[in-house]
């Protein structure tokens, strides 16, 4: 089991030394609501400088990866492409590509995606080739093969309804973007997440939803498709237990929890004290305040 | 109840119907799939209830359903023929919430409202104040807006009905109340069934999805008002003197009316004019598991309309 230990001094060096890459969750790890995390900009100029990669994976399907690459910019953060960032967005896109059109081709017979959630997710949808519905003249045979959840602040009772009446049909497939219940605000307010529509559609249909983003491990495919990622030397550092640190742990990577964001220290100490060996999965090998901590642990 | 040993599931009719009924002072009727699906009446079901009535049985009226007044219900049941009820036979999630707020709830405590106005109006007749059903009222388009509107001091309860009306915004709301109050603010659903039978085999999605968002959001389990919970069934009785022994449960529901029926020690009677095939009962009867013997019936039948021929003019 891990055993969540302070990354300091010279275990820092241990560490990060081997280390190829390091997949980053953003959201209370990178920064907090409009505002880099102090030092986490320096921390990637120094990554880049070492020849370590960083790659990017999120559970936020709110914005599009181009969003996100304006977004990192904004935020003083140098030299993040979006072909760099893997949020839930994408790889939702990405995975109905590949379940509804297969090997390739084009839109036309694969049918149309409903999808639950706001510009940046639809756009993301779009741009994998896919046909939205309620979008232009649906062609004959075009029935609604899959209804997409993601985080909807348009939610309303009329498109719950609207998506059962296709999942009425056995082949429609129901996916998430991510199951986050909520989200925390910089205030200390939380807003409902993807998870809490998610579990009301598939209370109303019936259905199990299958979840891209973490902790499942379609994401990480996804990554070393297109960057061929060694996991034994990729270190994953994220906010929240239950997701970043268990996708780390599902998809063989070592895992850091920063302290910036959602999971309290004494959350991941209870989870090692536990006696149920899915809590152990939740446990962190190592952590930090904050990943500008991991600065002295690389090269000048 | 079958004394002793697990129940039989067995149909209802011949000598054992009639002593069944005999030992019956009380029925309390389900309604949708019972005694109608949407506005049209089961076959020889208001006959059946009115030769009930005439016998000197009690009739009780038990709905999930949070969308109408009891008002409303009593002038349902007087356009599709039944015998005449009132107000106080009806015991519906939507009027069992209300009572359950009443005395849960310190006096002039509100309720923020996932609701009907027919919930809202039971609250209203109980007394207790409330807010947010109808439209989201709220400024601004985006989240970042809505938390910044003012969350009303006097709000200790969060209550999720049956609501056409649900919305991001609204069950945003609703987690504000939550977090703000912690366990202080209760967290209270009409019920958890999934799905809201319309005529002619479609539906819509019912009052558990929207229980089950908010749930999820604020991660922590509501209390549920409606069946198979028991508070129901203790509403019926704080009403009127019954006894379990002598009280019949009528259901097309497994999940819902037989298992409040069984774990109250009723007489339970699955109606097959619903949503429950045979086959299902017989799955239940076979597992090995005692849970789900719990939602085994005493007895079913067809339609409640089989009752008649054993019932005198």
């Amino acid at each position: 089991m891990a055993s969540c230990r302070r990354l300091s001094g010279a275990g820092l060096r241990e560490v990060l030394g081997p280390a190829q890459g390091l997949l980053f969750d953003c959201d209370g790890v990178l920064w907090a609501g409009e505002r880099a995390v102090p030092g986490a900009p320096e921390l990637l100029e120094r990554l880049r400088r070492s020849g370590k990669a960083a790659l990017f994976v999120s559970n936020n399907s709110r914005r599009s990866v181009a969003e996100l690459e304006r977004r990192f910019t904004r935020l003083g953060f140098r030299g993040v492409r979006a072909e760099h960032v893997f949020s839930s967005a994408l790889c939702s896109a990405l995975f109905l590509r590949q379940r509804l059109l297969g090997g390739g081709g084009n839109g036309s017979g694969a049918g149309r995606v409903f999808v639950l959630g706001g510009e940046g997710l639809r756009g993301e949808v779009r741009d994998a080739g896919l046909r939205l519905a309620g979008e232009g003249e649906p062609a004959p045979g075009e029935p609604v093969r899959a209804v997409l959840v993601g985080y909807d602040d348009q939610f309303t009772f009329a498109k719950l309804a609207q998506a059962c009446g296709y999942l009425r049909d056995p082949q429609c497939l129901l996916v998430a973007t991510d199951p986050d219940p909520w989200h925390p605000l910089s205030d200390g307010q939380r807003t409902p997440g993807t998870g809490s529509l998610t579990a009301a559609v598939e209370t109303a249909s019936g259905r199990k939803a299958l979840v891209v983003g973490k902790p499942n491990t379609y994401m990480f495919d996804c990554i070393v498709e297109r960057f061929g990622v060694d996991p034994s030397r990729t270190l994953m550092v994220g906010d929240r237990l239950e997701t970043d640190i268990l996708f780390g742990k599902n998809c063989g990577l070592a895992t850091i929890l920063t302290l910036t964001g959602v999971s309290r220290l004494e959350e991941a100490q209870a989870y090692m004290a536990s006696d149920s060996a899915a809590a152990k999965d939740l446990v962190p090998n190592y952590y930090v305040d904050s990943i500008a901590d991991l600065i002295p642990g690389l090269d000048e | 109840m079958a004394a002793g040993g697990p129940r039989r599931c067995r149909r209802l009719e011949g000598e054992t119907a009639r002593a069944v009924l005999a030992n019956a002072d009380t029925l309390l009727f389900d309604c949708d799939g019972v005694l109608w699906r949407g506005e049209a009446a089961v076959s020889g079901a208001a006959e059946t209830l009115g030769r009930l009535a005439a016998a000197g049985k009690r009739l009780c009226y038990v709905t999930n359903n949070s969308g109408r007044t009891r008002l409303a219900y009593t002038e349902k049941l007087r356009r599709l023929g039944f015998p005449p009820a009132e107000p106080r036979h009806i015991f519906s999630s939507a009027f069992c919430a209300a009572r359950y707020l009443r005395q849960a709830l310190p006096p002039g405590a509100a309720a923020y409202v996932l609701g009907s106005p027919a919930l809202a109006a039971e609250l209203e007749a109980v007394g207790i104040p409330h807010l947010g059903t109808g439209p989201a009222a709220l400024p601004g388009p985006a989240p970042k807006d809505w938390v910044q509107a003012p969350l009303d001091p006097a709000v200790r309860a969060v209550l999720v009905g049956f609501d056409e009306h649900f919305s991001y915004a609204k069950l945003c709301q609703a987690l504000r109340y939550l977090l703000r109050g912690g366990p202080d603010c209760l967290l209270v659903g009409t019920n958890r069934d999934h799905r809201l039978p319309l005529e002619g085999g479609a539906g819509i999605p019912g009052t558990g999805c929207l229980v089950k968002a908010v749930e999820t959001a604020a991660q922590r389990e509501a209390f549920i008002v409606g069946k198979p919970n028991r508070f129901m069934f203790d509403c019926v009785a704080g009403e009127f003197q019954v006894d379990p022994a002598r009280t019949i449960m009528v259901g097309d529901r497994l999940d819902t009316d037989i298992l409040m029926g069984n774990d109250c020690g009723l007489t339970t009677l699955l109606t097959l004019t619903g949503v429950t095939a045979l086959d299902e009962v017989r799955g239940h009867q076979d597992s090995g598991c005692p849970a789900r013997h719990s939602l085994v019936p005493d007895f079913y039948v067809d339609s409640i309309a089989d009752l008649l021929p054993l019932l005198g003019e």
